[in-house]
């Protein structure tokens, strides 16, 4: 019974889990993490090369590295020590941001559209107080139309933020429903194996 | 050919006897439930635990400025390294999970009873050097949690009288947690392992000495023992089979569920995280730990806490066998028990405020009491469950017990 409880439990963790994102977004969303948060951040444990992974062609990768090599890590455009006098703080590496905030994704997209402009009339953010990040979509001086656009050029970077926080991650999934498989009929046939077994006692 | 060899190997080393002996025609009470699995699963995820560790000793860095990374390199270069990552970081959790199952299954049926007093206390050994392997482990990747654990903990030794301070600086090779600590740690978490596997063997030797116990608690006539294989080999095998379902489903699916976000972040001793948790399994501990007004007294309760199994045999001073399933009070006091363990892992996971404070030293108090009450509860409810009446095997067993127990006296 309780067995039972634990099953459903996972089956349905898989089919909730594992919505995931087109290639064709996370293209858009590399777009929009090499062109505009590179400028800050750097994406250390994603090189230039990766992009493949995402269908890009190489022509396109040339044109997202310019002079760097192709396996050369997306190290920020500005350097560390002009950062922290700019910003006060040097932004962190975005590789592995999807997995280091409870809620992943959804919090860089929450953060990253969360500006807006307080009583006082200064940019403000509503997911982190205070945040020395400047409001780099301009959200909060966007239009209707213009947050809309908005709004999905920060989907596309926070699933693309995703995919490199975790690049194997389809990979993974692939292969573990064919260990799950494997496992479900192993055990079923050791199941029967076990019935005919302790048959003969009896 | 091959029946050659083990006919050489035979004049010369006791094989075919010893597999005979202690693995295929081993006698085995042929009632025990699937309960009886967790000790083999347990060994089982300690061979994964060792084998997936030794992989990943091979790109590891143990060096406080490329650790972090070196963790990453594992995650996307290495072939299948996120694979044997993963395998061992949730096999860090499976452990803990499978041990605690033995430990609940062995207090509830009362198997550390005599004459198992033995097994069970190296059970408690293997409990401690699971916990301090763990522990260690979780400092390698180097992360926030990682190192601010490492800290919290180690920092608790500031209780020993006199030397706290010395101890503290001894254990982490300098005043805080750092490239020492990692490496000291990492070299412990890569030996202790094999400490472990040692003291399986002789876990085993002591339970291939008394025997299993069984669910009815009575000592079993020959003709209900069977041999261990194939009976018990395949029943084993299918409670495997179950177990690698649901651990390759974390494995492969929820990978990250037992792995902090804030682990995620590379250590940095000038940031402390808004909360500092231990893993799961130490939470109730940790619970304890906190509910003490005072460090010393922490640290000594959760020591307690901790310990206070081996005593078992002693607090325990019913003859009756069988453990819950024929002593009412006890089954309730086992139900009460686990229950609050939960209570006190949920009050150890957050931040201990108000009410949450104030569980926290109420759950604290039902764990010792269920230890402390216990001997004088189990005398009591002994001579109730006898004037009430039990299967007469077990009566039989019992009044032999508390005969020979006053004939002593
Ligand atoms: C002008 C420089 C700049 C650009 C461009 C920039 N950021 Fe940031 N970002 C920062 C700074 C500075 C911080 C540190 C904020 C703090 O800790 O107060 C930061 C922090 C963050 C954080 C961490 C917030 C947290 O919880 O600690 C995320 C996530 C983030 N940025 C996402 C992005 C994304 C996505 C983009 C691209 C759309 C981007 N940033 C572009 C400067 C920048």
């Amino acid at each position: 019974m309780s067995k039972n409880k634990l099953f459903g439990l996972f089956v349905c963790l898989i089919l909730t889990g594992q919505a995931h994102a087109d290639q064709a977004q996370l293209q858009r969303g590399a777009h929009v993490a090499v062109e505009v948060c590179n400028g800050c951040h750097t994406l250390k444990y994603i090189k230039y090369s990766d992009f493949f992974k995402l269908g890009f062609t190489k022509k396109d990768v040339d044109a997202m590295r310019g002079d760097k090599p192709l396996d050369s890590p997306l190290l920020s455009q500005m350097d560390p020590q002009s950062e922290l006098s700019m910003f006060g703080i040097v932004p962190p590496d975005l590789s592995l941001m999807a997995k280091a905030r409870e809620g992943g994704a959804h919090y860089i997209y929450e953060m990253i559209t969360g500006f807006y402009t307080d009583s006082k009339g200064q940019t403000a953010n509503r997911v982190f107080p205070g945040i020395k990040m400047p409001d780099i979509l301009m959200v909060s001086q966007a239009d209707a139309a213009g947050k809309q656009a908005i709004d999905a050029k920060a989907k596309d970077v926070s699933a693309f933020l995703e995919w490199a926080s975790d690049p194997q991650a389809e990979e993974r999934i692939t292969l573990g429903k064919y260990v799950i498989g494997y496992f479900v009929v192993l055990t079923v046939l050791l199941y029967f194996l076990k019935k005919k077994i302790w048959k003969r006692l009896g | 050919m091959m029946s050659k060899i083990i006919a050489w190997v035979d004049q010369r080393f006791p094989l075919t006897s010893f597999v005979k002996h202690e693995l295929t025609e081993y006698p085995t009470p042929r009632n025990l439930s699937y309960w009886w699995g967790f000790g083999f699963l347990a060994g089982f995820v300690l061979v994964i635990q060792i084998v997936t560790g030794i992989f990943l000793a091979m790109h590891y860095k143990p060096d406080s400025k490329l650790a972090f990374d070196s963790i990453q390199h594992i995650m996307r270069e290495v072939n299948y390294g996120w694979l044997i990552r993963y395998l061992h970081s949730t096999g860090a959790s499976a452990f803990f999970a499978v041990i605690y199952t033995h430990m609940a299954r062995t207090l509830y049926y009362g198997s550390y009873r005599r004459p198992r007093e033995l097994l069970w206390w190296t059970g408690q050994g293997l409990l401690l050097l699971m916990m301090a392997t763990a522990f260690m482990g979780y400092l390698l990747p180097w992360g926030q949690m990682s190192y601010w654990g490492a800290q919290v903990i180690t920092s608790l030794f500031k209780a020993t009288p006199v030397y706290g301070e010395q101890i503290v600086t001894w254990l982490r090779g300098g005043f805080t947690v750092d490239d020492p600590t990692l490496t000291r740690f990492f070299s412990l978490h890569y030996l202790f392992p094999f400490l472990i596997f040692g003291a399986v063997i002789v876990h085993l030797v002591a339970l291939h000495t008394v025997r299993s116990s069984n669910p009815s608690g009575i000592n079993l006539a020959d003709k209900d023992n069977i041999p261990f294989h194939p009976y018990f080999t395949v029943k084993d095998l299918f409670g495997l089979g179950i177990f690698m379902i649901i651990y390759m489903l974390i494995v492969f699916f929820k990978p990250d569920f037992f792995i902090e976000a804030a682990n995620n972040i590379p250590a940095n001793p000038m940031q402390t995280p808004a909360h500092i948790v231990p893993e799961w399994y130490f939470l109730p501990f940790y619970a304890i730990l906190r509910s003490v007004p005072d460090l010393a007294g922490g640290v000594v309760a959760m020591a307690i806490s901790v310990l206070i199994f081996a005593a078992m045999p002693y607090l325990d001073r019913s003859r009756i066998t069988g453990g819950a399933r024929y002593r009412p009070v006890y089954r309730a006091m086992f139900y009460i028990f686990v229950i609050n363990i939960f209570v006190l892992g949920y009050v150890g996971a957050h931040p201990p405020t108000g009410t949450l404070k104030t569980v926290g030293e109420i759950s604290t108090m039902i764990y010792f009491m269920t230890f402390l009450l216990l001997p004088f509860i189990s005398r009591w409810e002994e001579k109730f469950v006898l004037a009430k009446g039990l299967p007469p095997a077990v009566e039989e067993m019992a009044r032999k017990e508390i005969a020979e127990a006053e004939g002593n006296v």
